[in-house]
């Protein structure tokens, strides 16, 4: 098979597309690649790529052989959270070992996170982390208990804190408790996720380019 | 006319009506036959029930009668479907098909596209199959009842062994609770379960206990089970 040149990972909210002739990365609004019929890939994921690559890859068999490049040890779990969803796999002696990926209980919590954080003006990189948990069952419902916990008296920020921690609780339930999480998406930027995650288990991002890495 | 089933109702009773409207065809009400919405059982609820009530109401002028499995071979749900059609009119032959006695199974374990194994095993409940096939050394398995979008099936290798209630269907003992425990555990296996169906508590019960895979579905297969299932057979 030859190498690619073009790569991409097209989530709902961001792409990330990779030139490996040059090796730089792209991340642009989805919505720009969407509206550009004539960009396409040699190697893509993300269901909003289907038609735009010559060779489409699962997102869940981009990650597993991503976080296979990335990560050297031999039992692992890498979670990643992208807009829409989340996914994980688990790794016993660099074999897969459980997966599964989110897309109804749970959704829309990332995309959730960067409208929230876009309206109130928060920075999430100095967002505190809180000690409250917000139950988060969906993006939908997380708003509600927000705005519900403002009406309350809490502040923006204090609601958004208990928000983040409420996501990175489910997330490291969703991943199966492990003692130890990688972390790969966007969320990896979000100081006050990790440091909420960090209360259940040692965190390692991985950034946002390991779903790249598992296309060629 | 027609005469419309669900589940696995006993042989004989299956053969007493074929005698007695010989030029009848029969009909599983269980798949999807593109019926329009009833609204007769609620929005959240097993496709498959659903797929019994709305066929037989959309059917209704052409249907001479219904077989329908009450018993532990099916659900509370046939239960209550035939409640439901014989209220509003039509002749229910209530079934219950506690058959013990395992037939061998050849279709199960031999190698063909998973999509035409089920609906050969589904065709069995009217015509017993009398063909032997090959077995073939599984690479995958299929746990679990036939699912209501055969696009699922599609994902597996043609070497895929099925177990579940789908495999009691085979071998005739559809109740045989032990019989649709039975799974290789060292073969990769996916374990479906309709969603809303109870038999969710044993596929995930399963997957745990062998390191499978756990998925349900509603209606139509989503994009994401889609995924999870090819990454599981391209990766274990």
């Amino acid at each position: 098979m030859p190498m690619p040149t073009i790569i991409a990972d097209c989530g709902s909210s961001w792409s990330k597309i990779r030139n490996l002739d040059v090796n730089e990365v792209l991340i642009v609004p989805t919505r720009q690649v969407l509206a550009d019929e004539s960009i396409r890939f040699d190697v893509a994921t993300g269901h909003l790529a289907r038609s735009r690559t010559d060779r489409y890859e699962n997102e869940l068999v981009a990650l597993a052989q991503g976080s296979l490049k990335l990560v050297q040890e031999d039992d692992f779990t890498v979670v990643d959270i992208g807009s829409r969803d989340t996914k994980f796999v688990r790794f016993t002696n660099r074999k897969l070992d459980k997966l599964d990926w989110n897309q109804a209980c749970g959704a829309t919590t990332g995309f959730t996170l960067e409208l929230l954080g876009k309206y109130y003006d928060v920075d999430y990189g100095k967002l505190p982390v809180s000690d409250q948990r917000l139950p988060v069952t969906c993006g939908v419902f997380a708003i509600e208990r927000i705005f519900d916990s403002i009406i309350q008296g809490d502040s923006a920020q204090e609601a958004l804190a208990a928000f983040v921690h409420g996501v990175a609780f489910n997330v490291h339930t969703f991943a199966q408790k492990p003692d130890r999480l990688y972390v790969s998406g966007g969320l990896c930027a979000n100081r006050c996720f990790l440091d909420s995650l960090w209360k259940y288990c040692e965190v390692i991002p991985l950034g946002r380019e390991v779903l790249l890495e598992g296309l060629y | 006319m027609l005469i419309g089933y669900w589940g696995v109702p006993p042989r004989h009773v299956i053969d007493r009506y074929r005698r007695k409207h010989p030029f009848d065809e029969f009909v599983d009400l269980d798949l999807d036959l593109s019926a329009p919405p009833s609204g007769l059982v609620p929005d959240a609820f097993c496709q498959i029930i659903t797929n019994i009530v709305d066929n037989a109401v959309h059917l209704r002028d052409d249907l001479r009668l219904i077989i329908g499995a009450v018993g532990e071979d099916k659900c509370d749900g046939g239960r209550f479907a035939a409640l439901i059609l014989e209220d509003l009119g039509f002749e229910v032959i209530e079934t219950r098909n506690p058959a013990t006695e395992r037939k061998p199974i050849s279709i199960c374990t031999t190698d063909m596209p998973l999509a035409e194994k089920i609906n050969r095993i589904t065709h069995s409940v009217v015509v017993r199959n009398r063909k032997r096939f090959k077995w073939v050394e599984p690479t995958h398995g299929f746990w679990g009842v036939p699912p209501h979008d055969f696009e699922l099936l599609s994902l597996f290798p043609s070497t895929t062994h099925v177990y579940g209630w789908t495999r009691c269907v085979e071998a005739e003992v559809p109740a045989d609770l032990s019989l649709e425990l039975e799974v290789d555990a060292h073969v990769p296996t996916v374990f479906y379960a309709q969603s809303f169906c109870a038999k969710n508590a044993l596929a995930k019960h399963l997957a745990e206990k062998y390191h499978g895979l756990y998925i349900d579905c509603d209606g139509p297969v989503t994009n994401s089970v889609l995924a999870k299932v090819a990454a599981f057979i391209k990766l274990r």
